[in-house]
């Protein structure tokens, strides 16, 4: 093989793992759609506030992003959260605690349903924290299953699972 | 051609192209599917690995071979962006408790010279599947509630960390 057969290989092979890579991150708009909801939430539970009508606002806000009947499964010892009413008094009392994390998503596979207007996302969710005094921060991460659902047009969340990687 | 195109781009500017894209290549196919960097976050493998500390996991070290007890390996969760590092120890099929802190495999004690500090972990046996690898991390000085540890199905093992 002389050099120009071999700089033909590197090109092809090129063009070639850039097809693959495209063909692989292909994606439809309802699965775009729901990525860019997961991420406008995460934005969203990272966006603090501490005045009193701002959390309120905040806390329904966040609940937008839930179904009227969602229900939020932590894991063993915890008692699962059912509704949305729930998911928003939850948020307006933590917002003082929970202000001290930052929210990382990674890893977000969304899988559409077939025939139905549902979708299931795996992802890692990582809680980070800064601590005030060595200034290091520490990281969180567990794996949550998620199952959203399309309701007037909009994705939400109807079911939070935490999965236990470690059993 | 002026002096400092001809160190950008070299005497034969076809030519580096070729190299850069053949160097690109490798490193991509390497570290992002043989040799994974790794930045170690958190305490839960002190003192072998101090928290911010670089690493770099094989994703073939197992192509071969099984992982066996006292390496130390990556975990996937939901991708391999985010990794679990523990180490093993108990292998499948093996039983495995904490009594006082101390790991009992089939009713043995294990040697662990990587534990410096050890809390009073109790912990009841569990029998490992086929398929099912014990792992924990190193530190056994800090609350065995604050420390992520257990059984890891074969499937999650991404790799073996060399150093």
């Amino acid at each position: 093989m002389n050099r120009r057969h071999a700089i033909r290989a590197i090109v092809v092979l090129a063009l070639a793992a850039v097809a693959w890579f495209a063909w692989r991150g292909r994606e439809s708009g309802d699965e775009r759609a729901i990525r860019q909801r997961i991420e406008s939430l995460r934005h969203e539970i990272n966006t603090s506030t501490t005045d009193g009508l701002g959390t309120l606002a905040h806390a329904a806000q966040i609940g937008s992003y839930f179904t009227d009947d969602v229900t939020i499964e932590l894991g063993e010892g915890a008692t699962p959260i059912h509704g949305r009413d729930t998911v928003m008094g939850m948020a307006a009392r933590l917002q003082p605690r929970t202000a001290a994390f930052r929210l990382e998503l990674d890893d977000v596979g969304v899988e559409m349903v077939p025939g139905a207007e549902a979708a299931d996302v795996l992802l890692t969710a990582s809680f980070l924290r800064r601590s005030v005094s060595t200034g290091e921060e520490s990281r969180d991460a567990r794996e949550f299953s998620l199952v959203c659902q399309k309701t007037a047009g909009t994705w939400r969340i109807a079911r939070v699972t935490a999965i236990d990687t470690l059993r | 051609m002026s002096l400092t195109r001809r160190i950008v781009f070299g005497r034969h500017p076809r030519r580096t192209l070729v190299r850069v894209v053949v160097l690109a290549g490798i490193s991509f196919i390497t570290f992002g599917w043989v040799l994974i960097p790794v930045r170690a976050e958190g305490i839960s493998m002190l003192p072998t690995f101090e928290s911010g500390s670089l690493h770099l996991v094989s994703r073939v070290a197992y192509s071969y071979a099984r992982p066996s007890r006292g390496d130390v390996i990556a975990i996937r969760l939901a991708g391999p962006h985010v990794l679990y590092v523990k180490r093993i120890i108990a292998l499948p099929g093996e039983r495995v408790a904490f009594i006082n802190g101390q790991v009992y495999v089939n009713g043995a004690v294990l040697n662990e010279p990587y534990v410096r500090n050890r809390r009073m972990w109790d912990v009841p046996e569990v029998t490992l599947t086929q398929r099912e690898y014990f792992v924990v991390g190193d530190n056994r000085g800090m609350r065995a509630a604050d420390h992520d540890f257990g059984r890891v199905d074969v499937s999650r093992i991404v790799g073996k960390l060399l150093f």
